[in-house]
């Protein structure tokens, strides 16, 4: 089943939260809304999920009219930030929560309590109480509680922001592993571009209450249409039409129609320590695998990566150069 | 758009929460709204019939109540003065010196809460009186009813709730100022005069119309202690009671609403002039500095063993054969037979049962329906409910009296039933059960509500297993916070009580004026320890509540 979201909009006390939002997730797609605080990604999560009523638009899950259905009706699983589990009752408890809801029998939610506790790692911490565990698996406890119940819709609200570098890198592989088996439609709010390219099949990337763009997180990256796309999705430099040509003379002089500048991805930059070219190293950021290089190229400033191992200084004189294919236009 | 949208739910849903909010604040406006409302249509009764500005024309030409009144603002003014010194010292000594015995100091605090305030006039009676034990030891009958007398224990009575005041101020200190002062040179009197005297400003200041309010209200000191020194809330109760005198009465109340109005708004202001404060800020912790320690220590000896001795001498009095002459011990002053016996300690724990379950549960319900459902009422609710603090118990019950005394009227079969007095009681400590509850309500976990939903659970199921839970020690505090004040409290309901529902509290202020003084102190010790064994019980539960995990 997908989930079809149509003209959804939302203000609160007159401020524009949501500005008719389009939105399909497939039948087993997982979907990453993206953007900065104060996007709107959240409140989308929310109404999506039947915690806040919208003000217009429609959404279905298949054949189903979701508008007017109670949150506790819609069979979805949730999960957030902060983990949110019943501090007064074990692990076993917290994740039959569900099922004990449905009056499922004792044996059955017994079964299943301990199919997902395998599948999340947790066999051995049935009677533990979340004070006794770690963010990393209250975390999992929760992940397995909002899946006990078989959703049709699952929802994840920042799961991983609470977490330990090392902790969320792990989870991040494990929730998609879970994800891809099941073949549950999700939908995960982010703020995060590296976890939404590294765990979405399609990313939403969302600016002030509109969606700015959606693909895959290849075509967020690499074919940004928007200036805002192209600054949040990772590190660019945006070059006027001229400034390009400066550059790469193969490229137009000129702006396709409706785009105002050029997207050049640092690592997209060729870099080369020469005499007398007009690039010169203003300063270098070590990063381990790579470096960041602050270049004065002309009258231009332009961030390049290459690997650590190129040897770089403060002062070196520098040539730059570009493929034509490795850039796009975006809207100003 | 009128209200807040709500989530699609279910009708019955929405009913639930609807019910969760418009009942209790019902029960508010119909409790507390209206009363003050009559108080206040009913000073402009005239005696005379007829609407106007009769009684408060009359006010000035009164002698007793323009005497009353100067007496007060006197007697307010100078236990105000003395009070904010020594609770500073107090809480100063509390908070940031190392000195010995701060549990002690705390202990001691905690006394005047458990009595009413009357208790502490009792004491300084025993202890300072015509028949004193102080004056027959040095062979004078010193003269302690009036002024003095009433200065010493609105004092002693107001000590405990300014040193609360002070000591939240001076908590919140950061540990970070005073390094950078170090740093930058400062001496420890510049610090405290650059950085501890400032922060402390405001909490100083609602201190102030705290102690003011109290001492200007408080009925049962002004009674035992007040002789012929006759005050504001001396005189109110002439003129009701006495001479029936209710547009005078209305008139009075109002003036003593003053104050505490006033405190409210500074308080306020005050708040938002003070901050939060940085997000981070560590608390101070003090060293050891030997002189100022000690001198501290001494200090908050003298002060916490003012108040025990006085409290103490209540219960020693009491087991004595007659004080101060013949000293040795006996049981006969708990034989109370006058005043109704033991009847009025049974209505009080009666009474008080049922404020601390009424107000607890309407509190709740209030909180939970403020919390889910949003919107012009909710915000009516919040604002209501900040009043309360600010009305004496004496105007509030003379609210009842106008409200409630109305033989006619289907509201008037309330007067004279326990349920009236337990919802006096309760709304005259509604802002602080709410406040606290309030508070308590924003450490549930709105995520784990929202968890509950989406796993299916309706209303019933998130207060199961969400709100309750996570609102049990709140729960707890606001039942014994309200049963404790229900206990001691005379001002709401002196004016309520009648001859077949007597209140403890009022029955040892009737023995005194009768002259039995020593079952005065006896049926006080029977209260304090009525009152101090359920509050420790409840605290040793709540201390077993807390999960173990």
């Amino acid at each position: 089943m997908s989930l079809q979201i149509t003209d959804l909009h939302k203000s609160f006390e007159g401020q524009v939260a949501l500005e008719r939002i389009t939105l399909t997730v497939g039948s087993a797609e997982f979907v990453c809304l993206l953007g900065p605080s104060g996007c709107g990604k959240t409140t989308l999560l929310r109404i999506v999920a039947g915690l806040l009523p919208a003000d217009g638009g429609a959404i279905t899950l298949g054949e189903r009219n979701l508008a007017t259905l109670p949150a506790r009706e819609r069979g979805f699983g949730i999960v957030f930030q902060s983990y949110s589990l019943f501090p007064h009752m074990t692990v076993a408890q917290n994740v039959g929560y569900g099922l004990a809801i449905r009056n499922t029998p004792a044996t059955a939610t017994k079964a299943r309590v301990t199919e997902l506790l395998d599948m999340v790692g947790l066999a051995d911490f049935v009677g533990r109480y979340p004070a006794q565990l770690s963010g990393g698996q209250q975390q999992r406890v929760a992940i397995a509680r909002a899946l006990a119940v078989n959703p049709s819709l699952l929802l994840l609200d920042e799961p991983l922001s609470a977490l330990d570098a090392r902790v969320r890198a792990d989870l991040r592989h494990e929730l998609r592993e879970v994800q891809r088996r099941l073949g549950i439609p999700t939908i995960m709010v982010t703020h995060d571009q590296e976890e939404a390219m590294a765990m979405a099949d399609r990313v939403v990337c969302m600016h002030q209450g509109r969606i700015e763009q959606a693909g895959t997180p290849r075509e967020l990256y690499l074919r940004p249409r928007t200036r805002f796309v192209a600054n949040f999705m990772g590190h660019s430099n945006l070059l006027t039409p001229a400034q390009a040509q400066m550059l790469q003379p193969t490229l137009p002089g000129s702006a396709p129609d409706g785009m105002a500048l050029l997207c050049v991805r640092p690592e997209r930059l060729r870099i080369e320590a020469r005499a007398e070219a007009p690039g010169r190293v203003l300063g270098t950021t070590f990063l381990g695998s790579i470096q960041r290089i602050q270049v004065r190229w002309h009258d231009l400033d332009l961030l390049v990566e290459t690997s650590s191992a190129q040897p770089l200084q403060p002062g070196d004189t520098v040539a730059l150069g570009l493929n034509a294919d490795d850039c796009a236009w975006v809207q100003a | 758009m009128s209200g807040a949208a709500l989530p699609p739910m279910s009708a019955g849903e929405r009913w639930l929460l609807r019910a969760c909010l418009w009942l209790p604040l019902a029960a508010l406006v119909l409790f507390f709204g209206i009363p003050m409302l009559s108080i206040a249509w009913r000073s402009v009764m005239q005696d005379s019939g007829g609407i106007g500005w009769g009684n408060y024309a009359a006010l000035l030409d009164t002698p007793g109540v323009r005497r009353a009144l100067s007496n007060s603002l006197l007697l307010g003014a100078v236990t105000t003065a003395v009070t904010l010194l020594l609770a500073f010292v107090v809480a100063y000594g509390m908070e940031r010196t190392c000195m010995p015995g701060r549990n002690f100091v705390g202990m001691a605090l905690a006394l005047p809460m458990l009595a009413p305030s009357l208790v502490l006039g009792l004491g300084l009676i025993f202890l300072l009186g015509r028949n004193g034990i102080v004056g027959k030891m040095l062979g004078v009958r010193p003269e302690i009813y009036g002024f003095w007398g009433l200065l010493i224990a609105d004092v002693l009575y107001a000590l405990p709730q300014a040193v609360l005041i002070v000591r939240t101020a001076l908590r919140q200190g950061d540990a970070r100022q005073y390094d950078a002062a170090e740093v930058l040179g400062a001496t420890p009197w510049r610090q405290f005069r650059d950085i501890t005297l400032p922060q402390a400003r405001y909490g100083l200041l609602s201190a102030a119309f705290v102690v003011f309010t109290i001492t200007i209200t408080d009925f049962g000191n002004a009674v035992v202690i007040g002789g012929n020194f006759p005050v504001l809330a001396t005189e109110i109760y002439n003129q009701v009671s006495g001479q029936m005198k209710f547009g005078m009465g209305a008139v009075v109340g109002l003036l003593l609403l003053a104050p505490a109005a006033l405190s409210i708004f500074i308080e306020r202001f005050a708040a938002r002039r003070a901050g939060a404060g940085a997000e981070s800020a560590l608390p101070p912790t003090p060293t050891r500095r030997a002189g100022r320690d000690t001198a501290f220590f001494f200090a908050n000896l003298v002060i916490a063993g003012s108040i025990v001795a006085v409290v103490a001498t209540v219960v020693l009095a009491s087991f004595i054969r007659l004080w101060p002459y013949r000293l040795d011990l006996s049981l006969k002053h708990y034989d109370i037979t006058i005043a109704g016996g033991y009847a009025p300690l049974w209505t009080s724990l009666w009474v008080s049962a049922l404020a601390a379950i009424i107000g607890t549960a309407l509190l709740f319900l209030l909180c939970f329906g403020i919390r889910r459902l949003p919107g012009p009422a909710a915000r009516a609710a919040t604002l209501l409910s900040a009043l309360p603090v600010g009305v004496p118990g004496l105007v509030l019950g003379l609210a009842y009296v106008f409200t409630f005394n109305a033989g006619g009227m289907p509201w008037g079969l309330l007067y004279g039933t326990a349920i009236l007095l337990a919802l006096c009681n309760y709304y005259h400590y509604h802002t602080q059960g709410f406040v606290t509850m309030m508070t308590g309500m924003r450490n549930v976990p709105a995520t784990l509500e929202d968890a509950t939903t989406v796993l299916g659970g309706g209303t019933w199921r998130v207060l199961r297993d969400v709100v309750l839970p996570a609102l049990m020690p709140t729960l707890l505090a606001v039942l014994v916070f309200l049963f404790m004040r229900s206990m001691v409290t005379l001002s709401a309901v002196i004016f309520l009580i009648t001859p077949s529902l007597p209140m403890g509290a009022v029955t040892v202020m009737r023995l005194d004026e009768a002259g039995f003084t020593s079952q005065a102190a006896a049926f006080s010790t029977c209260i304090m320890a009525v009152v101090g064994s359920l509050a420790l019980a409840l605290h040793l539960l709540a201390r077993k509540r807390r999960p173990t995990a």
